[in-house]
């Protein structure tokens, strides 16, 4: 069957049937090898039925690719994944369709945590006071601790975990809970909305989680805000606030912000505002919608600002909304759900999916003041780091040293587990059983897609020995959960412990978790149909007014890490070198500044600041970014581990001390002076401005030039003598989104683990050198301190006249008959001539061993390999790689078109980046297919070629930004600007 | 001025037909003296610092040199460029002069060619070492294969392996030809029983009939009219590995008159420096008198001028052909941060030379020296510009980067020149560095012989 299928496709795609000259060797070779073949399979089967034992095992199908479903935790809240495996090894994580929180997407850490399964740095045995034990050791001396325990009823006995929403885990402690009434379970994050809450409690008189509806909104005033960032919702927020960006009407955006955000560059509007203007313009809204002796004298252009956002406010009343962000005051974010009480947002507001109702801050307070005070007999950490986030590492570190009894259950050894006496490895997500929420409240399963590599085990094995559950399996403590005890307090809506399992009945039909609705929830990764978290009563929220800010020394804002989040992973390669948006830094970060208190300072990029707030200090080396307020400088946590294996440790600067026990998001008066000496900057994009000419590669549309018929500028093709390469039967393309780009990163971390790009490290970033083959270009094409900044994704434009190919002498560089721009690995002799003479500069070369032999750090690379896609080579060192359409996916769908007759339709190859991409910005498919999604794009009014002059005819093109400005305020174009 | 005094002008002092052959015969027949064997020394050591830099590159990739994903190019290519420059200019001062009958050829011509030899042999070890994966080199050549592979026509890139392969061959016969009669004196001098064998082994059974030399004065001016074209497409060649790319700054018609000149013109600056070298070490000062450093400077001051105009062609047409890439580029060039390298390129380039219109430094041979030797860094360095700056800074500006040579980088740069001299040293020692019978030729006819 397959021989045949291999001669006819061999001579099908011979441009006669009989070639004009003779066999070469390797026709004759095939020939022959088919001939053999067909002579073996005309041999007649046995006449009784035979089963292969390829098709009798479902599961192990050799090579063949199987999808799960499963979810991944972002602080606490789950997202839905898809978990691809072969072999029993699962090498990718796509976005899970089914819950509402993935949307079938991904962000960087979902992407990421593929490579935390088979990180070389987790903790793998677990290890006692007496060196390396077992798990009934540990489970025996935390029983008899219990044990001890149960005379005080748990005095002195803490428990530490990051957010828990899953159902299981919750059941579990509250169970303990009732076992130990005096036991303290502290629950903290270190990104954390307290501010929020604390203010839907001023506003609402009760903690809500205030949830927008951005599909809806036609107007966003966004003061300090930044929806399109890392978070638990981001995927979800930036599909819907897209959705309104690309389709009609088209929103306006507003955003007021202290420091650049992806916010602020998706914003019609920006204006850069120190925290207390902020204020002064949410007092100025809550005047303008009436709010009693209320009022902010405002001037200039931030005026017209205020009065424009305003204004649109007004027009667009249910349908409008106002944020205000992490690092507002409680009063402010109070304020704000008035004004959006008055305006009639749309916005969901549901009882907190966490159910724990203490500040993260003063968790993390109290616990540091009893490990000081000495009143921790018994500390047992699950999945927290509260010495790296102490203020104090070294003091956190001792008391906890000072603890009778300490167990850290982390994924690999961090600062907390180091100063602990008992370390148990945390299993990753994918090797265990568990469920979760997400940050909607959508409940999940968490599936294991293979057996635990080392000797880890899920949260639920150690909490249901603090329950007293011990005996049970993971998956039976989950199963119970939503079993029957579950579906009887179904009826009642939301149990004690926030289940919310009605539907779970309906489907269930019968009592238990019966298997039927056991299989279809585990297939789906959600459980079925159950709603999120219901929308309480639309509460009133009370007037409150924000108390002005002290106007003393520099405000010090805090942000999480784009790419490190809290710094937990930190020992991830993949996120260590996935760029920050906005400054493209890797491999650490530094303090924002803004031009002018630079100059002040005396200090340029790179130097090295004392940055003295909280009555701690901390060295970091400074960054000038255009866009930033004066007075204001910005930090992201997550940097600065000192226990993060070979690939984590000592990288950035970490914030834990500035931000204080109370984990604050800013601070204020905070001192800056020089310190001596200057950081080398890793950055993979140095020059981000536009002017003149250069502006056509970032082209900015307003929907008033649309309305005018306008189109994106795209040069004209100069004419050309070669031929033009008809594809054969499918001409494959893509078409990238600029106005829908938020520069998030997902599609870069996605490519990385779908097609085996390996890290290079900061020695070789350093150096200029980088192996991502889809990178996205961030350019400010916007006058002066009006940056405009957007986001060009360049992954190969595979050109139909491809510069590249001419100049390799070997003829590695080749053009396939479907237009794919092929790098043929083997053949390549290393010369980079054809990255030389690439205009984009997307081909990646081997510099070193980076894939095996030297990894960076010094990693083993055995446990690595085993998240290599098996369809994709692994370059050697000294040749030459690139994109290329995620051909393996193609090549699949071909096969599969091969095998069934039935040609391959729109939609039905989905690359890597395309998957991932939260916001849907990627379109790619066949041209040749009418009316495919990509055709349809070509013949966009926002459509243009990246440096279409050169002839280069790219497949890769580009749908150019689109801006809804207020006529009121307008969109500066660059002649203005000159 | 009468034919005897043309040729006179050549030699200094009166200096006996015997006397000249022994002079030049005599480092290869003789012990070597301790000067030699302190510069060999030397020599040697930056050829052990070259092969270590050559090894660690074998062994660790070229990720040790300071190439990066956008300047993908860096020392090797601009070594590369620079070396094979100079091995350009020793064919065609021989060639050249001899079809202009230029007398004073004989003295220089000879060292000249065995420049030519080793620059284009140590320039033919930078494209490989600059390979990702150099142990495949040979798949640049069209070698019968089982997979029928074959070389990509349309890349400069097999034009150039053609080019260098074809000039290093031809450039060894042209030299060989013209050493035939030279091995028949070695020959006929050596003492040793080895020397005579070897000797005698080169020499081709050369007698010095009227018909040998007959045919071998043919041949010599046959060859001499193929190495001009010859001389041209080597360094066009070059030129094409950067002007058929799409690059700003490379794009440019200019670029192979331009190399061409730019390699005539850092070759004539080494053979000044060689000719002071072999002069002073083998006592040669009858018959190389500062008349040929005259004659010498008085080519280089022709050849400043025209990399001059050449430089103010790639701004013009820069400027004029209004590409915005072009214009971005050339703003750069003078304003970013190889600007000082830039300044300093131009002013050794093309400031400096024009010194040698005074014959009074023409005449010195210590300042012809010294110009030379600038000359040469200048050289360089435009070839290390031309490759860093367009790279660093194409089309997109998030690619623009700058490049940071390493050790790994100097060492190899450095090294070739010490093993350029230590071949040379050696070179000095198994055969005359001087044409023995055309220099005895001159001082014949100056004599009136």
């Amino acid at each position: 069957m397959s021989s045949r299928i291999v001669i006819e496709r061999r001579w099908a795609s011979s441009p006669s049937a009989s070639p004009d000259r003779g066999l070469d060797r390797r026709e004759a070779l095939a020939l022959l090898a088919s001939g053999a073949a067909l002579a073996l399979s005309a041999c007649s089967p046995p006449r009784e039925a035979i089963l292969p034992y390829v098709e009798t095992d479902d599961v192990l199908a050799v090579g063949r690719l199987r999808r799960f479903a499963t979810t991944v935790s972002l602080g606490g809240y789950g997202r839905g994944v898809i978990g691809r495996t072969v072999d029993g090894r699962p090498i990718k994580l796509e976005g899970s369709p089914n819950h509402p929180m993935s949307l079938g997407s991904t962000d960087v850490f979902a992407e990421a945590a593929i490579l935390d399964l088979y990180d070389p740095n987790r903790a793998k045995v677990i290890e006692g006071p007496n060196g390396p034990t077992d798990w009934t050791t540990l489970s025996a001396a935390l029983r008899a601790r219990l044990a001890g325990h149960e005379s005080d009823g748990g005095q002195g006995f803490w428990l530490v975990t990051g957010r828990i929403t899953g159902p299981t885990r919750l059941r579990l402690i509250r169970q303990a809970q009732a076992k130990l009434p005096a036991m303290r379970w502290i629950r903290y994050e270190s990104v954390h909305d307290d501010n929020a809450l604390a203010g839907s409690q001023l506003a609402y008189g009760r903690p809500l989680d205030l949830a927008p509806r951005f599909a809806e909104a036609d107007v966003i005033v966004s003061l300090g805000a930044d929806p399109l960032g890392p978070g638990p919702r981001q995927i979800a927020d930036a599909r819907a606030i897209m959705s309104r960006r690309l389709g009609s009407p088209m929103s306006r955006i507003y955003v007021a912000e202290s420091s650049p955000s992806v916010t602020g560059a998706a914003a019609d509007h920006r204006l850069t505002a120190d925290p207390a203007l902020l204020r002064d313009l949410l007092i100025y809204l809550a005047a303008g919608l009436g709010a009693p002796g209320f009022s902010a004298r405002l001037q200039g252009s931030e005026a017209q600002f205020a009065q424009a956002a305003l204004a649109d406010l007004q027009a667009a009343k249910g349908r409008a909304l106002v944020l205000v962000g992490r690092d507002a005051s409680p009063p402010a974010h109070a304020l704000a759900a008035w004004i959006n009480g008055r305006l009639g947002a749309p916005i969901d507001a549901m009882a907190p999916v966490d159910p724990n109702p203490e500040a993260h801050g003063q968790a993390f307070q109290a616990l540091m003041a009893a490990l000081g005070a000495g009143q921790v007999r018994t500390l047992v950490v699950v999945d927290a780091n509260p010495v790296y986030d102490a203020p104090d590492a070294k003091a956190a570190a001792n008391a906890i040293g000072r603890v009778p009894f300490s167990l850290a259950m982390t994924p690999s050894l961090d600062e907390t587990s180091a100063a602990c006496h008992w370390r148990a490895p945390l299993a990753h997500a994918l090797e265990s059983w568990s469920d979760v929420r997400g940050a909607d409240g959508a409940a999940s399963l968490v599936q294991p897609l293979v057996r635990p590599l080392y000797d880890g085990r899920p949260a639920e094995s150690l909490l249901a020995v603090l329950a007293g559950e011990d005996d049970t399996a993971p998956i039976d403590l989950v199963k119970s959960t939503w079993g029957s005890a579950a579906i009887a307090a179904a009826g009642q809506g939301t149990s004690e412990d926030g289940l919310r399992i009605a539907s779970a009945q309906a489907n269930a039909g019968s009592a238990g978790a019966p298997q039927a609705w056991w299989d279809k929830s585990l297939a789906s990764g959600v459980i079925p149909s159950a709603p999120g978290q219901a929308p309480a009563a639309a509460p009133v929220a009370r007037l409150v007014a924000p108390a002005p800010s002290p106007q003393d020394g520099f405000v010090l804002q805090l942000r999480p890490s784009p790419s490190l989040w809290d710094g937990r992973r930190a020992d991830n390669a993949w996120l260590q070198e996935c760029p920050d948006p906005l400054s493209k830094e890797v491999w650490g970060s530094s303090l924002w500044i803004s031009a002018g208190d630079a100059a002040t300072l005396g200090a340029s990029d790179g130097d090295f600041v004392f940055v003295g707030a909280n009555r701690r200090i901390v060295k970091a080396p400074v960054r000038i970014m255009e866009g930033q307020a004066r007075g204001v400088v910005t930090l992201c946590i997550g940097g600065g581990r000192t226990q993060a294996g070979p690939i984590g440790t000592n990288v950035g600067v970490s914030a834990s001390p500035l931000r204080g026990e109370a984990l604050a998001w800013s601070a204020s008066g905070v001192r800056l002076r020089k310190a001596g000496g200057k950081a080398s900057f890793l950055v993979t994009q140095a020059n981000y401005r536009l002017s003149g000419e250069t502006e056509e590669l970032l082209p900015t549309l307003t929907l008033a030039d649309l309305a005018r018929g306008e189109r994106a500028p795209s040069a004209a093709e100069p004419p050309s003598e070669l031929p033009r390469q008809e594809p054969s039967q499918y001409a494959w393309a893509m078409t990238i989104d600029t106005q829908a780009c938020i520069g998030c990163n997902a599609c870069v971390i996605a490519c990385q683990a779908e097609n085996n790009i390996p890290i290079v490290g900061p020695d070789d970033i350093a150096m200029g050198r980088t192996l991502h083959w889809i990178r996205i270009d961030r350019y400010d094409p916007g006058p002066k301190g009006d940056p405009h900044t957007g986001f060009v994704p360049i992954p190969c434009m595979q050109c139909e006249h491809a510069p590249c190919e001419p100049v390799c002498p070997v003829e590695a560089s080749v053009h396939d008959h479907m237009g794919l721009n092929d790098q043929v690995y083997n053949r390549c002799v290393g010369t980079r001539f054809c990255e030389s003479n690439c205009p984009y500069k997307v081909r990646r070369f081997n510099f070193r061993d980076y894939a095996s032999g030297r990894l960076y750090g010094g990693l083993d690379v055995s446990g690595l390999a085993a998240q290599r896609n098996p369809d994709v080579t692994v370059r050697a060192r000294g040749v030459m790689e690139k994109c290329n359409y995620c051909v393996q996916r193609i090549a699949a769908a071909k096969a599969q078109e091969a095998r069934t007759g039935r040609p391959i339709a729109d939609r039905e190859v989905v690359t890597a980046c395309q998957s991932a991409c939260p916001t849907r910005a990627i379109s790619f498919g066949d041209l040749k297919t009418a009316g495919s999604q990509v055709a349809r794009t070509k013949s966009d009014p926002r459509h243009y070629v990246l440096q279409g002059d050169l002839g280069t005819r790219p497949r890769t093109t580009y749908l150019s930004r689109l801006r809804n400005p207020n006529p009121a305020l307008g969109w500066p174009r660059a002649e203005e600007d000159a | 001025m009468s034919t005897q005094a043309g040729e006179a002008r050549w030699i200094c002092g009166s200096p006996g037909l015997g006397e000249v052959a022994d002079q030049i015969a005599r480092p290869p027949l003789s012990r070597p003296p301790l000067g030699w064997w302190i510069a060999l020394a030397g020599a040697g050591a930056l050829t052990l610092a070259m092969v270590i830099g050559v090894t660690i590159v074998f062994f660790d990739g070229i990720g040790t040199m300071g190439n990066n994903s956008f300047v993908v190019w860096g020392f090797p290519i601009a070594n590369y460029v620079w070396w094979i420059g100079i091995g350009n200019a020793g064919t065609l001062i021989s060639s050249m002069l001899l079809l202009t009958h230029q007398q004073w050829r004989s003295s220089i011509n000879r060292f000249a060619e065995a420049m030519t030899l080793f620059a284009v042999s140590i320039a033919g070890v930078f494209p490989i070492i600059h390979m990702g994966r150099p142990m495949y080199w040979y798949w640049l050549a069209p070698y019968p294969n089982v997979m029928s592979l074959w070389p990509q026509w349309r890349s400069a890139l097999v034009w150039d392996f053609w080019a260098i392969l074809s000039y290093l061959l031809f450039s060894i016969g042209f030299w060989y030809v013209g050493l035939i009669p030279d091995m028949a004196v070695m020959r006929d001098k050596a003492r040793s029983w080895l020397g005579k064998r070897l000797f005698g082994l080169f020499a081709l059974g050369w007698r010095g009939s009227i018909a040998q030399w007959r045919q071998q004065k043919s041949l010599q001016k046959l060859m001499a009219m193929f190495a001009i074209p010859l001389v041209c497409s080597v360094h066009s060649i070059v030129g094409l590995d950067f002007a058929a790319s799409l690059n700003p700054g490379w794009a440019e018609t200019i670029f192979p008159p331009y190399f061409v000149v730019g390699a005539m013109f850092s070759g004539f600056c080494i053979v000044i420096v060689l000719t002071a070298v072999i002069r002073g070490a083998m006592h040669l000062q009858d018959i190389i008198t500062v008349e040929h450093f005259d004659a010498m400077g008085k080519i280089c001051v022709a050849a400043s001028l025209v990399m001059g105009v050449s430089y103010a062609s790639e701004w013009f047409s820069g400027w004029y052909g209004g590409s915005p890439h072009d214009r971005v580029f050339l703003d750069f060039v003078f304003k970013g941060p190889y600007q000082p390298l830039y300044v300093a390129m131009l002013c050794l380039n093309v400031l400096l030379p024009q010194a040698m219109w005074s014959p009074k430094v023409r005449r010195n041979i210590g300042t012809m020296v010294i110009l030379a030797v600038m000359i040469n860094v200048g050289m360089w360095l435009e070839r290390l510009l031309i490759i860093v700056e367009t790279l660093g800074h194409t089309f997109l500006p998030s690619n623009w980067k700058l490049f940071f040579p390493t050790l790994i980088d100097g060492a190899i740069l450095f090294g070739s020149l010490g093993f350029f001299a230590f071949l040379f040293l050696l070179l000095s020692r198994v055969a005359p560095l001087v044409a023995i019978h055309e220099t005895e030729e001159l001082v014949a006819r100056a004599r009136g012989l």
